[in-house]
């Protein structure tokens, strides 16, 4: 089920690499190398944390659903969760 | 005062000195005892109270008359045999509270150093006033006494000097019990979470000095005595220069040595720590229910009731995951306080819990929409008659309206922000056309025939899609998707069976049930909400079955004035062994004929009669129904086509008899469908490559149209305007507008050669098409430049076409 729609999100168009990291920054699941992945890891893994705490300063019942990174060559995608996180590169090329 | 060090005054009973026995006049007066102290006090008391003069020598004399003699063990006689047995400078009081002076003096009893003892002095005077007071008025009489008794005319103020001194060597009489050390409690770690209650409270006021008034008003009773005091004073003031009363002496205290001490402590570790206060955490906090109770201040900073933050629904039917996320996000606050408890545990057993986790499957399911959209954002843009985002060029400047796009995740149904596409001043140059945005397919759908397409009547991005062959022969496995806007490469759902499936239709009431015919005359109702492949309820054990394939199947929501209920849904279905049954869920779906379709003899062309002939004996007097309509106002009636090419409309009340029967048609009867404004007319089309226009009272085809050699297989209005009309045969798509033409199609869209459409939908809220195709493809085509029509919802459709057209094509 799971492993099926991971599947399917890596096969998508222009997607670069798909990881799953928990939240001390071991990847669970990646498609990508170890290095690029455990970089990606940490360093969203701030940004998650800064994102979210803006986000519940200004409202503290809300909270952080999805962040995305818009970059000139990819974007990135990151589902922050308690206990992991899901990050996804795609290439939206038109 | 004579030097006897301070440390042999612990005794109670002095040791005195061999120094003392030569004195004559005891240079102190010890204490008298209690009660005795209080006279003797009162009447020093009254005195300094009064005035800060000397006590005067009637006085002095009157005190040295009250030596009452104390308890002594020791006696001490001079050489004439007088008692000079040194009293004890004081006598505890009984009747005031002595525990705290000796408690202080042994705790401080390691070092009594006479520094020591002024501190201590000084933290006596402020302990007890009331022992103070007495203390005070004891010491300072006998000091007054004896420095009256010395001679010495100083004023009180400086006898205070000395007595503080007395009052050590008083105090340290009082040692009389060494305060056992208590015993050390040891703290339980459930003391220490234990809530301690303090209470504060105000306390009794201390009087650390009370100066009371020495000036007493003239008019006063006492004016004359304190008047003639004062005089006497002075009269003593002038006298005391030579008079033999007054003798100056003078006494040599003893200084203790100093003692210098010297303690080190270890090292005080210290530690930095800072933590920022988020608003967020501050809440959290207060939140966490069950650990602590809520403090009641901060209660008035956040409301503490859990805060359950629905995420928009996106999709109705997912109800059940977001649900899930619902209970996700209102156990946050538990998860957080379990989540330390976790880290503990073995990270092996961890990540495999946070693949399976439901919220990671749906994290992963809001990221495949996210890609979607990002694949599609033009296409679904369009769909929803959004301005289209354009890739940015390196270079140039973020367009600003990407913001509208990022909150796909909790994307809201996006009725209202819609925008109108300028159309019209293309109008001119560009004609009608169907530009195709994107198709929903995948793998399981390949080589499908597309049945049936149905919106959800709740959430328009919704859409469900039936596969399965027509004909008999051809028959596969059947496939039922539910396809989302928001995902066009899969489904959301996939229902597989081993029949094709003939008909869908999504539930009014109830927006998640879905119901699904079967060529094997199956009904079957599915629960999208819920994840499971099998139907809620099927119908293939019901005794009352349909036995040929079920060619619709429709939710309708009937009034049902008499029996009280106001709006009951049903499902009916036609099927070919000519039944129209009404189902009911009772237990398992049961169901009742509405109708059988009879067959009717081709029809007297003569009379164009419209009543059943009971003809010749046929061998099946039942007439395979293959589509219906329920009239949009009047549920009581609808029309029913069958395979002869009748039409019939039939209402509810009356299951044997038609009311009218339509013929026009040679071919079966396709699709039959109301017009949505004008309430009389109908479409159908059928396999004789025909499409009719009927008015309700007529029973000829108002219009009709052939406009290819094709089977047409499904027609539908236009919810937006009542003269526009799509029709898919075998080999293209075609709009007709009424308005416009009535002869040739508006647009027209071929297909690919070897593929046939097969069914046609209109988007309701957008300009858009769905057209299903034999290959598994359900196409979104976006109708463009339209001929924007005034007034297009007009009802009277007809009587503009009657007006310029009153012939009747056959």
């Amino acid at each position: 089920e799971v492993e099926e729609t991971l599947k399917r999100i890596q096969s998508h168009k222009g997607v670069i690499g798909t990881m799953v990291v928990n939240a001390e920054g071991i990847p669970i699941r990646t498609t990508l190398d170890n290095s690029t992945t455990v970089q990606y890891a940490g360093l969203l893994h701030q940004l998650t944390m800064k994102a979210k705490s803006t986000v519940r300063d200004i409202d503290p019942q809300n909270d952080l659903t999805f962040l995305r990174i818009r970059s000139k060559k990819h974007e990135i995608m990151v589902a922050p969760d308690k206990e992991y996180l899901l990050i996804v590169i795609q290439n939206p090329c038109e | 005062m004579h030097g006897s060090p301070p440390n042999s005054r612990k005794q109670l009973n002095l040791v005195v000195n061999s120094g003392m026995q030569q004195r004559k006049s005891i240079s102190f007066i010890g204490p008298v005892k209690t009660n005795a102290l209080k006279g003797h006090g009162s009447a020093n008391q009254s005195r300094i109270g009064i005035s800060k003069t000397i006590i005067t020598l009637p006085e002095m004399k009157t005190v040295e008359k009250m030596n009452i003699p104390s308890n002594k063990t020791i006696q001490v006689l001079d050489m004439n045999g007088v008692d000079v047995t040194p009293r004890p400078l004081y006598h505890p009081d009984p009747l005031s509270g002595t525990a705290k002076p000796n408690k202080l003096l042994t705790s401080q009893e390691g070092s009594l150093g006479s520094d020591f003892i002024s501190s201590y002095s000084l933290y006596q005077n402020t302990v007890n006033p009331s022992m103070l007071g007495q203390f005070t008025r004891s010491v300072l009489g006998s000091s007054s006494v004896s420095k009256s008794s010395v001679s010495t005319t100083e004023s009180i103020t400086e006898d205070l000097e000395e007595p503080s001194y007395k009052r050590e060597r008083l105090a340290s009489f009082t040692d009389l019990r060494v305060m056992k050390a208590t015993p050390e409690i040891i703290i339980t770690k459930e003391d220490l979470e234990k809530n301690i209650e303090i209470i504060l409270t105000e306390t009794e006021t201390l009087r650390f000095f009370d100066l009371p008034t020495v000036m007493i008003s003239v008019e006063s009773e006492e004016a004359e005595k304190i008047t003639q005091r004062n005089q006497n004073y002075e009269i003593l003031c002038r006298n005391r220069l030579g008079n033999d009363l007054y003798v100056e002496r003078m006494m040599q205290t003893f200084n203790g040595a100093p003692k210098n001490k010297e303690v080190q402590c270890d090292k005080i570790i210290m530690e930095e720590k800072g933590i920022m206060a988020t608003t967020w955490d501050l809440y959290d906090s207060c939140s966490a229910p069950e650990i602590s109770p809520l403090s009641a201040k901060r209660s008035a900073i956040e409301s503490c009731s859990k805060a359950n933050i629905l995420p928009k629904d996106r999709d109705q039917k997912l109800q059940a995951s977001n649900m899930e996320r619902n209970s996700e996000t209102s156990s946050l606050m538990d998860i957080e306080n379990v989540i330390l408890a976790k880290v503990h545990e073995d990270e092996e057993d961890h990540s495999g819990a946070i693949l399976k986790s439901d919220k990671l499957h749906q994290d992963l399911f809001f990221m495949e929409r996210v890609l979607m959209e990002n694949v599609f954002q033009p296409k679904l843009a369009a769909y929803r008659q959004l301005p289209i985002l354009k890739e940015p060029e390196p270079g140039v400047s973020e367009d600003i309206l990407e913001c509208e796009k990022l909150d796909e995740v909790e994307e809201e149904i996006k009725k209202e922000d819609e925008e109108e596409i300028e159309i019209s001043t293309e109008q001119s140059t560009i004609p009608a056309n169907l530009e195709r945005l994107w198709s929903f397919s995948c793998d399981l759908t390949k080589g499908l025939n597309v049945s049936s397409l149905s919106w959800n009547k709740a959430n328009p991005d919704l859409l469900a899609v039936g596969y399965g062959q027509f004909g008999f022969k051809e028959q596969k496995r059947g496939l039922a998707c539910c396809w989302s806007i928001k995902n066009p490469m899969w489904p959301e759902r996939i229902y597989q069976s081993a029949y094709g499936v003939t008909s869908v239709d999504f539930s009014i009431g109830s927006p998640n049930l879905l119901a699904v015919g079967y060529h094997n005359g199956t009904v079957a109702v599915y629960n999208v909400q819920s994840n499971s492949n099998h139907p809620v309820l099927d119908s293939s054990e019901s005794p009352q079955k349909h036995l040929g394939p079920v060619w619709q199947v429709q939710w309708i929501e009937q009034d049902r004035g008499t029996t009280g209920d106001d709006k009951r849904e049903i499902l009916v279905s036609i099927s070919a062994d000519g039944r129209v049954s009404k189902w009911v869920i009772r237990k398992g779906l049961d169901c009742h004929d509405l109708i059988r379709l009879r067959r009717t003899t081709a029809g007297s062309s003569k009379k164009g009669g419209e009543k059943d002939k009971k003809g010749e004996a046929l061998i099946s007097r039942q007439a395979p129904g293959l589509c219906f309509s329920f009239h949009p106002k009047d549920t009581n009636i609808y029309l029913a086509g069958t395979e002869e090419g009748h039409i019939h409309k039939c209402s509810c009340s009356y299951n044997e008899q038609y009311l009218e029967t339509y013929r026009g048609h040679k071919g079966p009867v396709y699709k039959v469908a109301w017009n949505p404004f004008c309430h009389d007319v109908f479409l159908s089309c059928s396999a004789d490559w025909g499409v009719m226009i009927w008015h309700q009272e007529t029973l000829k085809p108002f219009l009709s149209f052939y406009p290819t050699t094709y089977v047409v297989y499904d027609v539908a209005w236009s919810p937006k305007s009542s003269y526009i009309f799509a029709a898919a045969n075998e080999s293209r798509v075609e709009i007709w507008d009424l308005h416009i033409s009535t002869l040739d199609p508006l647009i027209v869209n071929i297909a690919n050669p070897g593929i046939k459409f097969t069914t046609v939908l209109f988007a309701k809220q957008t300009d858009c098409l769905l057209v299903g195709d034999s290959d598994g493809q359900v196409a979104v085509y976006e109708l463009r430049n339209m001929p924007t029509a005034l007034d297009s919802s007009r009802g009277d459709v007809i009587s503009t076409l009657l007006g310029p057209k009153s012939n009747q094509p056959g």
